[in-house]
């Protein structure tokens, strides 16, 4: 082997041997340091998965979404507005719909409902249930269950269940499909109903509807589009394909606050230990470093000794705090942060959260974590080798 | 006495620590020392009189601030640090007067220490510690922590570890300080076998045992960083 | 053996690891892209603007398509979902500057 390979391998195993020496202090250390990268590493792949299905999944949403607002507040549009987009040239296709949330009193949940006219009798569409259909043009009291609504109502094998309207009569209401679980990230608060019966549930006008989904001809137009339609309906909100997507681009990154703050918190706390671990540099480290220096140990052999200290600490621990995170990813879809995920919400759904790792997740992890711990021990390992020699005669 | 080709020549020597500042030290005076090949010679003096001084720069550990100074036909004035070392390491064998043996390694650990920074292989290494250990009776302690052996066996490691690179000159730095008289004389039986290996010994020391020890060829007298008594190889 | 080779073997094992991991990665990722031109119509029929993580608040539900005031107005006792609250940026465009 060529000589100056098994010089730094030598170095490399006198490090490694006083890192044994301390066995008990490294090991903590290293725990700690895999921690820490453990935590970054799953928070950042566990966004990053969710901002690229998100990417994925949402590619398609409608290109125009219009809503109106009244003092700040969104309120229901009517027929009339919708008729006032005549005039605005290249929409294809307009499809009112009712979107709002239904408060389940009985155990605190909310569940999305989405009360649309579209026409589905698609096989594509079909093949994201479980068994039955789409509610049919003309079929009263028809819903589309997603499972965790499935499970939140407990109704088994059930079909009919009713939910109340604001004056707390009841509306009667059967399943005829149920999304499957694997698309739960869509799906899994959603009810699906005709226009006619999302109205009567939240007991809005005949000719009334949350919002517009508009399709637009030409994908180039979308911004004169949007700004045509805003002019055409005062006071309306249109949020265009493009806002939806970028959304998600920021959703979920490190700018988003609490994850940053805690994780940099939790990343600063373990770079001052590394730091103060180096500096706590005891008399029988510096007697050591003075007869190694003696019996002809470069200078630069001495800073190599404890760079590859912390090199080796930092590239097991961050090799083992990557892997778990993508473990902890893979095989329990981030178990861990799925409750700071979830939050306060009563309905917990099931999903599968498939990791989306590119390479500049992990340089920036690597930047994030072993990076700092590496300069925090640099200094340190020059002060200890710049001991005289003669210190020890 | 023939004279013999000086292994170790200074001639007008001066050391200085913190030339220049306000805590300026003149450790050492016009020294003129010639050390032949095969000698024994004892520096002695009081503590602070710069033997341990003199020693260092015999050894390599750095170069004189000015006058001549030539270890095994090497100038030594001018020389960098880097350079320094790396004589060092292939010329000088040293014996600290703790022996500082580092506790922690195993005996054949300590032995092998100045061959880490050469590049020499684990299995070369052991080739070379072995026949060393074998001789100074410490192989079946081989894989013991240096601190679990007994104070005469850390001696024979520390001359096994300054050994180890075969280097022409040894250096022992107050060997006997710590030691009662059998270790003291063990010590000194181990330097006379060496020198009739054709090594080159100084150590300082004050011990009677040492200075009056039949196989020391002379014994030099330190002052104040001055020598004032047996500097020449002649005398 | 050398404490080289055990460090350079646990790394080693550690690379082979994450190869592993990145070929059951891969072969899910083929799962989730099975049905995805089925959920991608989905999300156009019904306009499905997005994910169901947090569904505890409107502006977590539908952070892309709820009203700008709606993180500050859900509950009375509560101006801020946390922590769920703090991951998600609540107003996007919508308003006429957007557009022009």
């Amino acid at each position: 082997m060529n000589k100056s390979i098994q010089q730094q391998l030598n170095i490399l195993d006198y490090g490694l041997h006083s890192l044994w020496q301390k066995k008990g202090r490294n090991f903590c250390v290293f725990l700690i340091f895999s921690g820490v990268i453990f935590l970054l590493a799953s928070f950042q792949f566990m966004s990053a998965s969710l901002t690229r299905t998100a990417e994925l999944l949402l590619v398609t949403v409608p290109d125009i979404t219009v809503q109106q607002l009244s003092a700040g507040r969104q309120v229901p549009l009517s027929a009339k507005s919708l008729g006032k987009l005549d005039t605005v040239f290249g929409i294809s296709s307009i499809r009112p719909r009712i979107w709002g949330y239904y408060f389940d009193e009985s155990n605190g949940a909310n569940y999305t409902v989405i009360g649309s006219s579209a026409p589905a009798t698609d096989d594509l569409l079909d093949s994201l249930l479980i068994a039955g259909s789409y509610p049919q043009a003309g079929e009263q009291g028809a819903v589309v269950l997603g499972s965790a609504v499935l499970d939140n109502l407990g109704l088994g094998d059930r079909k009919s269940f009713s939910l109340f309207r604001p004056d707390l009569t009841q509306v009667a209401l059967h399943r005829v499909g149920v999304f499957q679980q694997s698309i739960n990230l869509l799906t899994a608060d959603l009810m699906l109903m005709s226009l006619e019966d999302a109205r009567d549930l939240f007991a809005m006008g005949h000719d009334e509807f949350t919002d517009l989904l508009v399709q637009v001809a030409n994908p180039t137009e979308i911004p004169t589009i949007a700004s045509k339609i805003a002019d055409a309906i005062p006071g309306s909100r249109v949020v265009t394909a493009e806002q939806i997507r970028k959304t998600y681009e920021a959703v979920f990154s490190f700018r988003s606050g609490f994850g940053a703050a805690c994780l940099l918190a939790s990343l600063a706390a373990f770079v001052i230990l590394a730091f103060d671990k180096g500096l706590g540099f005891s008399r029988e480290d510096q007697q050591e470093v003075g007869i190694l220096k003696m019996l002809g140990w470069q200078t630069g052999d001495i800073m190599r000794l404890r760079f590859y200290e912390s090199l080796a600490t930092a590239a097991c621990a961050f090799g083992l705090g990557i892997s778990l995170a993508w473990a902890h990813i893979l095989f329990f879809d981030g178990g861990l942060f799925r409750s700071v995920f979830l939050g306060w919400s009563v309905l917990r759904p099931t999903f599968d959260i498939v990791p989306y790792i590119q390479g500049r997740d992990i340089l920036l992890l690597f930047a994030f974590s072993a990076l700092p711990y590496l300069a925090a021990t640099i200094i340190p390992a020059w002060r200890a080798s710049i001991v005289r020699a003669d210190s020890v005669v | 006495m023939t004279i013999k080709i000086p292994q170790i020549e200074l001639s007008e020597v001066h050391k200085f620590y913190n030339q220049g500042q306000d805590n300026e030290v003149h450790a050492l005076k016009e020294i003129n020392l010639q050390v032949a090949e095969g000698e024994i010679v004892c520096l002695r003096g009081p503590s602070g009189s710069g033997k341990t001084t003199l020693l260092c720069l015999m050894g390599c550990v750095f170069g004189p601030s000015s006058g001549r100074a030539a270890v095994g036909g090497q100038q030594l004035q001018r020389m960098p640090d880097e350079y320094l070392t790396r004589y060092r390491r292939e010329t000088i064998g040293f014996i600290f007067q703790h022996f500082n043996i580092l506790p922690e390694l195993s005996v054949e650990q300590n032995i092998v220490l100045p061959l880490l920074p050469l590049g020499i292989s684990p299995k070369e290494r052991q080739q070379r510690a072995e026949p060393l250990m074998e001789r100074f009776g410490i192989e079946h302690r081989k894989l013991f922590k240096a601190s679990q052996i007994s104070g005469g066996e850390l001696q024979r490691v520390a001359i096994a570890r300054a050994l180890i690179n075969n280097p022409p000159i040894i250096l022992a730095d107050e060997p006997t300080a710590h030691l009662d008289s059998s270790r003291s004389n063990e010590l000194m039986d181990h330097l006379v076998t060496l020198r009739r290996d054709g090594k080159t010994i100084v150590l300082t020391s004050h011990d009677p045992l040492v200075t009056e020890h039949p196989e020391v060829t002379r014994v030099i007298d330190i002052q104040d960083g001055r020598i004032s008594c047996g500097g020449s190889i002649c005398s | 053996m050398r404490p080289s080779t055990i460090l350079l073997s646990f790394l080693s094992f550690i690379i082979l690891l994450n190869a592993l991991l990145c070929l059951v990665n891969y072969k899910q990722l083929g799962t989730l892209k099975q049905n995805l031109p089925a959920q991608q119509l989905l999300t156009n029929t019904y306009g499905l603007s997005d994910l169901a993580l947090s569904t505890e608040a409107r502006y977590t539900r539908h952070p892309s398509l709820s009203d700008p005031m709606a993180p500050y107005m859900d509950h009375p006792g509560s101006i801020e979902h946390f922590p769920s609250g703090s991951f998600v940026l609540p107003t996007i465009g919508g308003s006429r500057k957007d557009h022009e």
